[in-house]
């Protein structure tokens, strides 16, 4: 039963999720329409599921006194003031109006930023040592990177008018090219993913 | 050990130093270079300023603070185009982190700089969780998904949303996004349904994934990073964070392909050495 019962709750969802495709009539339409609501019901309970996991992994660090485990203080701490916060006026439009709000632009969004402004050091750090024109392909690649990086920035326009010409064509059409080719790839695999499941022969979602 | 070797194994601690002058010096000694406008902003800015006025933009927030110094000077840039055009801004977003940067936005550009109304000029939906099932609900029964505003005011109560009920009621459709959910959401189940008009913000990492979706007609406009956002910024002839980060950014690349050529360079010494 334990096997039995999820694949044919999958057979039954997945082809019911493929008619309503091509039967977008009452009744099934409304029966679809009950089911959309319920997975958005679903998914808002993760966020709280989620919260719950987090806290269980982090205090047990804590407790078992875990490498870093300092660091899972902190994270505890943060989400505890920020829940806090939130329920307090969370929902102000100025960091002066609220703790939360005064959290976030202050503390959260610097923070964020700062994380995320760290690729450009590790970019340029990595350029240097790996980004070698080891064979024609490589130093195709080097050129468009170059041509892309100046015609990306008003330095480069100011080096030749027409690097930013260059650079709308090469997104345009190689880049698309490429891109294109790599989304069908990627979207015939997942319609055959689908249909394993659907059909009960990929199973390793329910270990 | 020779000086090949030397450079070749750079304390990349220097490399960092290098680049924080790079980003940081710019920004007190600008150079003030002038900034070209590419086709799929320019783009996106001839699709807003035709639309009526009264029409409704939906910016949909999909970028938490990671993100926002790329793209909340284009959400900023393009608030100000809507409301100088007297166009309607309906804002939500799929990223619960991103919500207080869709109502700073909104409080800085619609009630700080055009005093427009709430409810009546601009309606803030906050987060909306269910991603791709949203967005296909959303465009079948805009009221039904959004029954509350972010502040918990009843969607009908909202004199802005008795003529907003659909896809179709909406003009356009932003995607401020650096991530899933997010712009492709938008395209493969909310544009692929209810059609209209679509257009996407994202960081400059994301960008090029878009192109195909613009040459398709899918998408009616493309702002691609920080470079996109200054483009707009001058569009709609205010500077911005995007237009004052252009300096920072043109030296920092100028240096990364410094790096990249001395790295080939000595590559191809100590293989012609061998």
């Amino acid at each position: 039963m334990r096997l039995q019962v999820p694949l044919a709750i999958i057979l039954i969802m997945g082809l019911f999720t493929i008619v309503t495709s091509f039967i977008p009539a009452r009744p099934i339409a409304d029966l679809n329409q009950t089911f959309r609501n319920w997975y958005i019901g679903i998914i808002t309970f993760f966020i709280f599921l989620g919260t719950i996991n987090l806290v269980r992994v982090n205090g047990e660090k804590i407790k078992t006194k875990a490498s870093d485990w300092q660091y899972s203080i902190i994270l505890i701490t943060a989400l505890a003031v920020m829940l806090i916060a939130g329920f307090y006026k969370g929902r102000a439009s100025t960091d002066e109006e609220s703790v939360f709000m005064y959290l976030y632009f202050n503390v959260q969004f610097p923070l964020e930023a700062t994380m995320y402004s760290l690729l450009a050091f590790f970019v340029t750090s990595a350029s240097f040592r790996a980004f070698r024109a080891r064979n024609k392909e490589a130093l195709c690649l080097l050129l468009a990177a170059v041509v892309i990086m100046l015609g990306r920035v008003p330095v480069g326009t100011a080096i030749w008018k027409g690097f930013p010409e260059v650079t709308e064509w090469i997104m345009s059409y190689p880049n698309a090219a490429a891109k294109r080719g790599i989304r069908l790839g990627i979207d015939l695999g997942l319609i055959s993913m689908a249909l394993r499941m659907i059909l009960g022969i990929e199973r390793s979602y329910m270990q | 050990m020779s000086i090949l070797e030397r450079i070749s194994n750079l304390d990349r601690r220097i490399i960092f130093l290098t680049v924080a002058i790079a980003v940081i010096v710019p920004l007190f000694l600008p150079l003030r270079l002038p900034i070209e406008v590419t086709p799929p902003v320019q783009q996106l800015y001839d699709v807003i300023d035709s639309m009526p006025a009264r029409s409704v933009v939906l910016i949909s927030i999909d970028y938490d603070p990671s993100g926002a110094p790329e793209l909340q000077p284009a959400t900023l840039s393009i608030m100000r185009h809507c409301f100088a055009k007297d166009l309607r801004v309906l804002v939500l977003g799929l990223w619960a982190p991103g919500v207080p940067l869709g109502v700073s936005a909104l409080e800085e550009v619609a009630v700080g700089e055009f005093g427009k109304e709430y409810g009546v000029d601009f309606v803030n939906f906050g987060y909306k969780p269910g991603g791709a099932v949203t967005l296909v609900n959303l465009g079948r029964d805009v009221h039904d998904v959004c029954r509350q505003d972010h502040n918990g005011t009843p969607v009908d109560s909202l004199s802005m949303m008795d003529d907003v009920r659909a896809a179709n009621d909406i003009g356009l459709v932003i995607s401020m996004s650096m991530g899933i959910p997010g712009s492709d959401q938008w395209i493969w189940y909310y544009h692929a349904r209810y059609r209209g008009n679509l257009a996407t913000a994202q960081t400059a990492i994301g960008a090029p994934k878009y192109y195909q979706y613009l040459q398709s007609g899918q998408l009616v406009g493309l702002i691609g990073g920080m470079k996109g956002a200054a483009e707009y910024e001058r569009l709609v002839g205010r500077r911005g964070l995007a237009t004052v980060g252009m300096d920072s950014q043109s030296i920092s690349h100028l240096l990364i392909i410094g790096f990249v050529l001395l790295g080939n360079i000595i590559y191809w010494l100590e293989k012609r050495k061998k």
